[in-house]
């Protein structure tokens, strides 16, 4: 009975404090952002997919040794002058966790991560990308790539 | 008819795969007479990826990624207990900055998953939306500070063993300040909202309860054993990293209902911000990690390590046999015996109250499926 005289007094207030609380956050301003047309900048750590500078790369696939998804492959063959070139370097993307331990192997940085997020893509076979095409990512051009 | 005559068939009602309220791909068996729960059958295994397996394939360093998709609300303090265990097994120590930055983040990645734990909690009883979203709002924060630290806001794969991936970034202390200066007082807007609602004592207050021992013979950990009444962490009984240097309570409840489990995390929280503000003033200014050489060998042996994570106790056991994968990895997750406790908590419930004392439990089915 006590109880029942206390909740009837106390319910009612701390109901009104609640609304205290949403009522001042009524009055804030918002805080959402309205995506597709406001974006926000990626910070400066952000993994993104992977990209290549072919000229840095020393073959030393240790970034295919530490992809824990297996989705690196290169292959090399000799050039004209006995040097070591690029010939290919395949990047599955379907398989990429974005882990960025590829990037943080690589001895010489050829390999880092870019700041593209939109990735959305109705095409299977655009998610197998050749990392030596400069052009690669240019369907998913965003404001924010560097 | 006489009413002795007449007899009710148990009903059952397929609760999940797909529901909204069990936090993942959880499907509960439900025998109702009538309103009340008779029995609830838990299935689980819906998410089930073979982690342990993958990590018998998988190197040290490897394996590290997949401990994020483990309990992927805190991944920091995944990524935390697993590279503590490799470190145990390796014996090596870490330099003290690292273990300063790793108590901050693991902190930080508390508060995320509290956050998360309170504002679906309330949404399972019927709060709609209102502290869910608030509590999203302060998580935001938090997830955008370790985007700036790590580069990522869910899956950090931040740890390392020796260390962490980089430095903290340049001007990061003060956004922590920042954070902790405008979380304390967003606390007591909870409070407000929820902590002395009617509505809300009614629907947690004498419900859902787990006696003591009860969560004990369940080995239940973390704050759901604490508001049972235990004053059990892993942080005070078996300091890792520098827990031992910093000045915090442990909050606990009394009846341990459902009521009691949202008050120790609400307290925790505040714990975690204190825990935090103390690591930021005494980090020390050094080198962050050291180099475990690329290709890591332990030598054969066993370890367990058992760190305190959002949901209580998560354990690593590694054996290894010399070579650079582990022989047998297997992990111990809070979520799965906060789980197995349900069984007993929800019979003779209404079954309102399911989706309510399942929410108390904040169980992550990534954690428990492996
Ligand atoms: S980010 Fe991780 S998963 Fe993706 S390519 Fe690099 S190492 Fe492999
Ligand atoms: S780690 Fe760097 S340098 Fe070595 S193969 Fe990979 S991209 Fe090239």
């Amino acid at each position: 009975m006590k109880n029942y005289f206390k909740r009837l007094i106390f319910g009612p207030i701390d109901l009104i404090k609640g609304l205290i609380v949403t009522f001042r956050n009524l009055i804030t301003p918002a805080i959402t952002l309205q995506y597709p047309t406001q974006k926000q900048a990626m910070t400066q750590r952000y993994r993104g997919l992977i990209d290549l500078y072919p000229v840095k790369c020393i073959m030393c696939s240790q970034c295919v040794k530490i992809c824990p998804t297996n989705c690196l492959a290169l292959t090399h063959k000799e050039g004209p002058d006995k040097k070591k070139e690029l010939e290919s370097f395949k990047y599955k993307m379907e398989l990429c966790c974005f882990c960025g331990l590829c990037a943080q192997v690589c001895p010489t940085a050829a390999l880092y991560m870019n700041k593209i997020y939109e990735i959305a893509t109705s095409n299977r076979k655009e998610l197998e990308i050749n990392l030596l095409n400069p052009d690669k990512y240019a369907e998913w051009a965003h404001p924010t790539v560097r | 008819m006489k009413m002795s005559n007449m007899h009710s068939e148990q009903l059952c009602v397929n609760m999940g795969p797909q529901h909204p309220s069990t936090h993942g791909v959880l499907y509960l068996d439900l025998r109702l007479d009538g309103e009340e729960v008779v029995d609830c059958i838990t299935h689980i295994g819906y998410l089930h990826r073979s982690m342990e397996k993958i990590a018998e394939n998988r190197t040290y360093t490897q394996f590290i990624p997949f401990t994020d998709r483990l309990d992927y609300v805190a991944s920091m303090n995944n990524n935390l207990a697993y590279v503590l265990a490799v470190e145990k097994l390796l014996n090596l120590d870490v330099p003290e900055r690292a273990k300063y930055i790793r108590v901050i983040v693991a902190e930080l990645n508390r508060i995320a998953s509290h956050l998360l734990a309170i504002g679906t909690f309330a949404q399972d009883l019927g709060a709609f939306a209102t502290p869910l979203f608030y509590c999203f709002r302060e998580r935001e924060k938090v997830i955008e500070i370790f985007d700036e630290v790590c580069g990522n806001r869910l899956t950090y794969n931040y740890m390392r063993i020796g260390g962490v991936q980089f430095d903290l970034p340049e001007g990061i202390d003060r956004r922590i300040k920042d954070f902790i200066k405008y979380m304390r007082p967003k606390i007591n807007d909870y409070e407000g909202l929820l902590t002395n609602n009617p509505i809300f004592l009614e629907r947690t207050k004498n419900i859902g309860i787990l006696s003591k021992e009860t969560a004990i013979n369940y080995s239940i950990t973390g704050p759901n054993l604490r508001a049972s009444g235990v004053q059990w962490d892993l942080r005070k009984d078996e300091p890792y990293l520098v827990y031992d240097k910093f000045e915090f309570a442990i909050p606990t409840g009394k009846n341990g209902d459902m009521w009691d489990r949202y008050r120790v995390r609400m307290d925790e929280l505040s714990q975690s911000l204190k825990i935090i503000e103390q690591a930021i003033a005494g980090i020390p200014e050094a080198q962050a990690t050291v180099k475990a050489g690329r290709m890591i060998k332990p030598a054969a042996g066993e370890v367990y390590f058992r760190a305190e994570s959002p949901r209580g106790e998560l354990g690593f056991y590694i054996v290894s046999d010399g070579s650079v994968n582990p022989y047998r990895l297997k992990i111990r997750a809070p979520s799965f015996s906060n789980l197995a406790v349900l069984r007993e908590l929800v019979k003779g419930v209404k079954v309102a109250d399911v989706v309510g004392i399942l929410g108390s439990l904040d169980i992550l089915m990534g954690e428990i499926d492996r």
